[in-house]
């Protein structure tokens, strides 16, 4: 399989007999699951930088390493300026950290693998073992090749390490999108922050909101501050609200206050609510995400009233009835499972459970974290002043709560 | 200090605020920030408000403190001992111009890894090359392999002063030190070795007591005094060597990196840069002049042995300076010991690229493993070969990383002004003069001391 290591060390001919040495391939790494190679790069005769379209290539003698051109000085001038909508191997590509999807982790493109497929190059592999190193450091002299250090280019990302560069890219890479955001996120603890950060840029908003949820909280607030202020607020108002109340409070005053303006109101204003209790009080840690439902009516309005408000918070177990919408007073609880399974015409009241154990927004969170534990419930409410239902404490929230740190924490060396 | 001016909306709000819990359980007492958003005016509590005065610069400046304190490690000690012992204040002067090429140093590397969020031996990857790459490897390999092996030659010194035999502390202390890294509860005991180490706060005292003729200590710091004697140019390296280590740049770096400094938060972090560079050598300093006061005042020039450099510290702490000594020494090279072919292993696994996964995974890769294995047991026999002149193989290891140390400013200077990596934390002029003149320094003086040595090797005594 031909690598190009190995390609960079041929020499381009023409038919008039002048030639030049290949120095790097641009590929168009932002279509399809192998990028194809578009052009090739050489210095002419003249010393100028100059690209040659791969069409143009009339044949490869891999033997001889050759690659026949029919003219030279037919190459179009490179300035030394970013290009858009390809990459350069040598350049870019070879060295660069890329990460391996397969066994989610960040390694660095030691070479990379290319294969020849009517008449067309495509880059097919990443080679991230030590023999590629000693491939090119001993110039071709060292020769073994692992199969299994081969990383299909099907599942690597490549990174630049440069937000800024990443953003007209945002969207076109896809591969990552495959994997979940707890393991996106897990993937960006290992790699540096820049990285990261494009990477994030490089995600659909929704799934970027959920990946910056789940990073070391070090690590998220480097990567936020990387992103543009339009984009940030957009991934903000998809967080949920108590992950967002952590990441704003984290922030200096006046990004802090710049981001609660810009928010959609409803959203803002579920983060300032949160923002109100001292981070090891139950406050500090309950969502305001939760759905209630005025208590008189039946079980199939509720389902129609509840039809929309089930779309926006992504854990729900319980629905709360409350005194009316107004008031927001808990009087019971009722989990999905009943509000599906009863009679169409009962009314709420007669089917919830009166009896609800409640927390206090100002309890310490540790002991509320028990509670919910010892509980046995998915969640547990937190109730305010007048019996006003202010939050809940979900079971995940209680366990990360009093679960030892540093269970995924890298060893710390230098610092 | 003056405060902050307060963004528009936002007042501090003075008075602290008491809430009692239910159930007693204990009570929060928090000064919160009214914030008017939307012309709601809310009290906000959970937010991490930044330390201010005194627990402010404390939090910027205990990283730069621990890592000074693990630099003056037995290496260094030696050689400021040395220096002191042999030319008394003589070289003082050195130190002081080196303590602007030392902050000027550090400060471009922090900055390097703020700016980046990379290492070095990534940044040279990725911008220059396997070919570069390795080169530098090298380079740090043997710079760090043989700082290695002097903080095991450290740990032998100071058993061997405590009465206790080197055969057997010094594999034990390298296996508990290999140990403790690969099952990952060295960040525990690390601790132990820190404290250990403030033993040498000892010198600052040290030097006072003995009371040196303080004149001559001013005529030793503002008067360069340069001698062509090949020795005073190799003790001279050895003190660049030994104060620029190209290990303590690396490490610099990638702890502004792991620490998780944001570009955009870098300023404050200068500041730890500076008085890293100003704290640790106004100790080299001290020792110096401590050294200088106790053994070169009375003819004692030469220092053969870790008991010779621990007679330095006899003003203060009279007949127990050995114990002390021993135990301070014993400290720094454990630290030091379990750092150096960590982090080395480290940087080296992430330049060429090795897999590694969380944690426990990437510490059993093949190549870390076998490289931080190596590295150990090498130090460790190295170490214990008999009759070794202690002192001087310290120096010797000092003067090489002299040597190698101009490569590794070369690429620090190259990648700082490189815009495009760095952007608005690019070297300013003025930073680029001391760096390259600190380049030069450095260069000049390897070159005179090659050449001197070489001279003396071939029986040729330079100016009669």
């Amino acid at each position: 399989m031909p690598m190009l290591s190995n390609l960079l060390r041929f020499r381009l001919v023409d038919e008039k007999g002048r030639s030049a040495r290949l120095t790097d391939l641009a590929v168009a790494h932002l279509e399809g699951d192998y990028p194809q190679v578009t052009r090739l790069l050489f210095f002419n005769e003249g010393g100028e930088r100059k690209s040659l379209a791969w069409r143009e290539v009339r044949s490869i003698e891999w033997r001889a390493r050759l690659i026949r051109v029919p003219d030279l000085e037919a190459g179009s001038p490179m300035s030394s300026a970013p290009l858009k909508e390809e990459a350069l191997l040598r350049a870019e590509v070879l060295d660069a950290l890329v990460l391996d999807l397969q066994n989610r982790r960040a390694t660095r493109a030691n070479d990379l693998c290319l294969e020849e497929e009517d008449r067309r190059l495509v880059l097919r592999a990443a080679d991230t073992s030590m023999s590629a190193v000693l491939r090119r450091l001993t110039r071709g002299l060292y020769k073994h090749m692992s199969e299994e250090a081969l990383y299909d280019w099907k599942y690597v990302e490549f990174l630049r390490g440069d937000p800024q560069a990443a953003r007209h890219e945002a969207g076109k890479h896809l591969r990552i999108t495959r994997l979940p955001p707890g393991e996106i996120a897990l993937l960006t603890n290992q790699i540096p922050y820049l990285h990261a950060a494009e990477l994030l840029i490089l995600l659909p908003d929704p799934l970027a909101a959920d990946t910056l949820e789940s990073m070391l909280p070090e690590r998220q607030l480097q990567v936020f501050e990387e992103l543009d202020k339009e984009q940030a607020t957009r991934i903000v108002a998809l967080m949920a609200p108590d992950n967002a109340a952590d990441l704003v409070g984290r922030l200096n005053l006046e990004e802090m206050q710049s981001l609660l303006h810009k928010l959609p109101k409803d959203r803002s204003e579920r983060i300032i609510d949160l923002l109100r209790y001292p981070e090891d009080t139950v406050g500090g840690i309950m969502t305001n995400d939760m759905v209630t439902v005025p208590r008189n009516l039946t079980v199939a309005e509720a389902r129609r009233y509840l039809r929309k408000k089930l779309k926006g918070p992504d854990f729900v177990f319980y629905v709360y009835p409350v005194e009316s919408e107004e008031s927001q007073k808990l009087c019971g609880l009722l989990s999905l499972r009943n509000l599906l399974t009863e009679d169409d015409d009962r009314k709420l009241e007669d089917i919830m459970d009166p009896f609800v154990s409640t927390l206090d927004p100002l309890d310490s969170a540790v002991n509320a974290a028990y509670r919910v534990i010892d509980s046995g419930l998915a969640a547990m409410p937190v109730v305010g002043r007048e019996g006003k239902l202010v939050g809940i404490v979900p079971v995940d929230v209680a366990i990360e709560q009093i679960a030892p740190e540093g269970g995924t924490r890298q060893l710390r060396i230098f610092a | 200090m003056s405060r902050p001016p307060t963004p528009q909306g936002l007042e501090p709000i003075e008075s602290v605020e008491s809430v009692t819990l239910p159930r007693g359980t204990r009570t929060v007492q928090r000064a919160g920030l009214r914030i008017n958003i939307r012309g709601r005016s809310v009290r906000l509590r959970g937010l991490r408000v930044q330390p201010r005065g005194l627990l402010r610069w404390l939090l910027i400046l205990g990283p730069g403190l621990i890592a000074t304190s693990a630099g003056n490690d037995a290496g260094g000690i030696a050689t400021y001992s040395s220096a002191g012992a042999k030319y008394g204040y003589d070289l003082i002067w050195v130190m002081i111009l080196l303590t602007v090429s030392y902050a000027v140093v550090q400060e471009m590397c922090s900055r390097l890894g703020a700016a980046t969020g990379r290492g070095l031996l990534d940044l040279i990857r990725e911008r220059y090359g396997l070919g570069w790459a390795t080169f530098a490897v090298v380079i740090i390999l043997v710079a760090n392999g043989g700082v290695t092996v002097s903080e095991f030659v450290g740990i032998s010194a100071a058993v061997e002063l405590l009465g206790i035999n080197k055969y057997i502390v010094v594999p034990l202390a390298a296996g508990l030190i290999w140990y403790l890294v690969i099952f990952g509860s060295y960040n525990r005991v690390e601790k132990i070795f820190i404290l250990m180490t403030l033993v040498f706060f000892a010198y600052p005292a040290a030097a006072f007591m003995a009371k040196p003729d303080w004149g001559e200590v001013a005529r030793g710091a503002f008067v360069p005094s340069i001698s062509t004697d090949p020795d005073y140019i190799f003790i001279l390296v050895g003190l660049l060597g030994t104060t620029l280590t190209p290990y303590i740049q690396i490490f610099q770096q990638s702890s502004l990196v792991e620490k998780g400094v944001a570009r955009r938060h870098y300023k404050n972090e200068r500041v730890d840069a500076y008085f890293g560079a100003f704290f640790s050598n106004l100790m080299s300093i001290f020792m110096i002049i401590a050294t200088a006061a106790t053994l070169h005042a009375v003819g004692k020039t030469n220092i053969e042995s870790a008991a010779d450099a621990a007679r330095a510290l006899e003003p203060v702490v009279g007949s127990s300076a050995k114990l002390l000594f021993a135990v301070g020494l014993l400290g720094a090279s454990l630290l030091a010991g379990a750092i150096l072919p960590l982090a080395t292993s480290y940087a080296i696994s992430e330049a060429f690229g090795i897999p590694k996964g969380v944690n426990l995974d990437f510490r059993r890769g093949k190549v870390f493993f076998s490289l931080f294995t190596a590295l150990i047991v090498v130090g460790t026999a190295l170490a214990l070969i008999p009759n070794l002149p202690v002192i001087q193989l310290l120096v010797a290891v000092q003067v090489l990383n002299g040597i190698l140390l101009p490569i590794i400013l070369v690429f620090i200077l190259k990648l700082i002004n490189d815009k495009q990596l760095t952007g608005d934390l690019k070297n300013t002029p003025l930073y680029n003069v001391l760096g390259w003149g600190t380049f030069a320094m450095i260069t000049t003086a390897v070159v005179i001391m090659l050449g001197s040595q070489m001279l003396k090797l071939l029986g040729i005594s330079l100016f009669g």
